[in-house]
């Protein structure tokens, strides 16, 4: 049997292939089952179980690109608003101090008047040796004229809106009643504030040569406490600009 | 008989050897192929042993019954039903049947008997 025969070489063929495609086989199988831990029966299974697995892995991966561009756009949103509210508390912090509504010092004048200590000549008018409502509101007039940021008269802050009227024998300054005498304080450039205070012919040298104790002085910190009234605007409306 | 067994196991070690593998895909397929092979083969071991060993037979069973093995289990994947049992159970029967006929056929050489009959476990 050493001549090769037709149906050996075909065994032998065919061997040679099985065993071929068996080791091929055995070899996969094993690397199938070291690799995912199951048989290759249940390939199908591991197969519908991965591409469960993608999709939600996908669905995942969507959801949180959407998660990251809210994060960012919240984010976009709150820088902005951070800014808003920053420029808005700047602006309203400066009205507050415009407005009167913040204590403040500064360098400025002191005036004291007071009333005449002269005594009275029979027949004489009383209002001569008193200091009146219009005094009072000339001497702060001329002050905010000579560049004041701040006046306060007997504490009591003037704002925009403050009033000075005569009710009777007393002064009203924001409907609080004032008695002599008057400290009228004003924060400014000292120098200014007292020559325009003392000029000739003001206020203050009409007063003064009429009889009535006037001190003026430069202060170096004056301090004016806040406005404590309420503002009211039932009437007047902002009128709307054009841009 | 020596040289197929021989032939066999070169080509088991050479399988083992590279590094292809079969796709995944299609291992299931494979698998019932190798299975005709092996029942081909057993059976053309059998038709020499009894003589009546026919090339033709011989290599169109071993063509045909792997493509048909493999064939069939594709077709149960594409139907949803489990045909490659089928395959299997058949080709097992079929193999132990050859296996009991080759070992018969053995003894018989072996122990210079008369051929058993068939049938006869």
């Amino acid at each position: 049997m050493l001549a090769a025969q037709p149906w050996q070489l075909a065994l032998t063929a065919v061997a040679v292939v099985v065993g071929f495609v068996l080791g091929v086989q055995v070899r996969t199988e094993r690397s199938i089952e070291t690799n995912l831990q199951v048989t290759s029966g249940r390939l199908g299974e591991v197969a519908y179980r991965y591409r469960q697995v993608e999709a939600r892995q996908a669905a995942l991966r969507s959801r949180l690109a959407e998660l990251r561009q809210e994060i960012a756009d919240e984010e976009q949103q709150a820088a902005a608003g951070r800014e808003a509210t920053a420029a808005l508390a700047a602006d309203l912090a400066q009205l507050r101090t415009l407005s009167g509504l913040t204590p403040v010092h500064g360098p400025g004048v002191l005036v004291v008047i007071a009333d005449s200590t002269r005594p009275l000549k029979p027949g004489e008018d009383p209002n001569l040796v008193l200091i009146h409502y219009s005094d009072v509101h000339a001497v702060v007039a001329t002050l905010f004229a000579a560049g004041a940021e701040a006046v306060a008269v007997n504490g009591e802050r003037v704002v925009g809106t403050t009033g000075i009227a005569c009710v009777g024998t007393t002064i009203l300054c924001n409907a609080r009643r004032l008695a002599p005498p008057y400290r009228i304080e004003a924060i400014g450039d000292p120098h200014v504030l007292l020559a325009a205070a003392v000029a000739r012919g003001g206020i203050l040298d009409e007063l003064r040569a009429f009889g009535f104790p006037v001190a003026v002085t430069a202060e170096s910190d004056v301090r004016l406490p806040a406005y404590t009234g309420t503002f009211v605007h039932q009437f007047a409306t902002p009128v709307e600009t054009g841009r | 008989m020596v040289i197929p067994i021989l032939g066999l196991l070169a080509g088991l070690a050479l399988g083992l050897l590279v590094s292809f593998q079969v796709p995944l895909t299609y291992v299931k397929y494979s698998a019932i192929a190798i299975l005709a092979a092996v029942d081909t083969l057993l059976g053309g071991v059998r038709a020499q042993y009894e003589a009546r060993f026919d090339l033709r037979v011989f290599l169109s069973g071993f063509v045909v019954n792997t493509v048909f093995a493999a064939g069939l289990t594709a077709l149960g994947d594409l139907l949803g039903l489990d045909i490659y049992l089928g395959a299997v159970v058949a080709f097992s029967i079929r193999i132990f049947n050859n296996i009991g006929f080759i070992r018969r056929d053995l003894l018989g050489l072996v122990w210079k008997a008369a051929p058993l009959e068939a049938g006869e476990t």
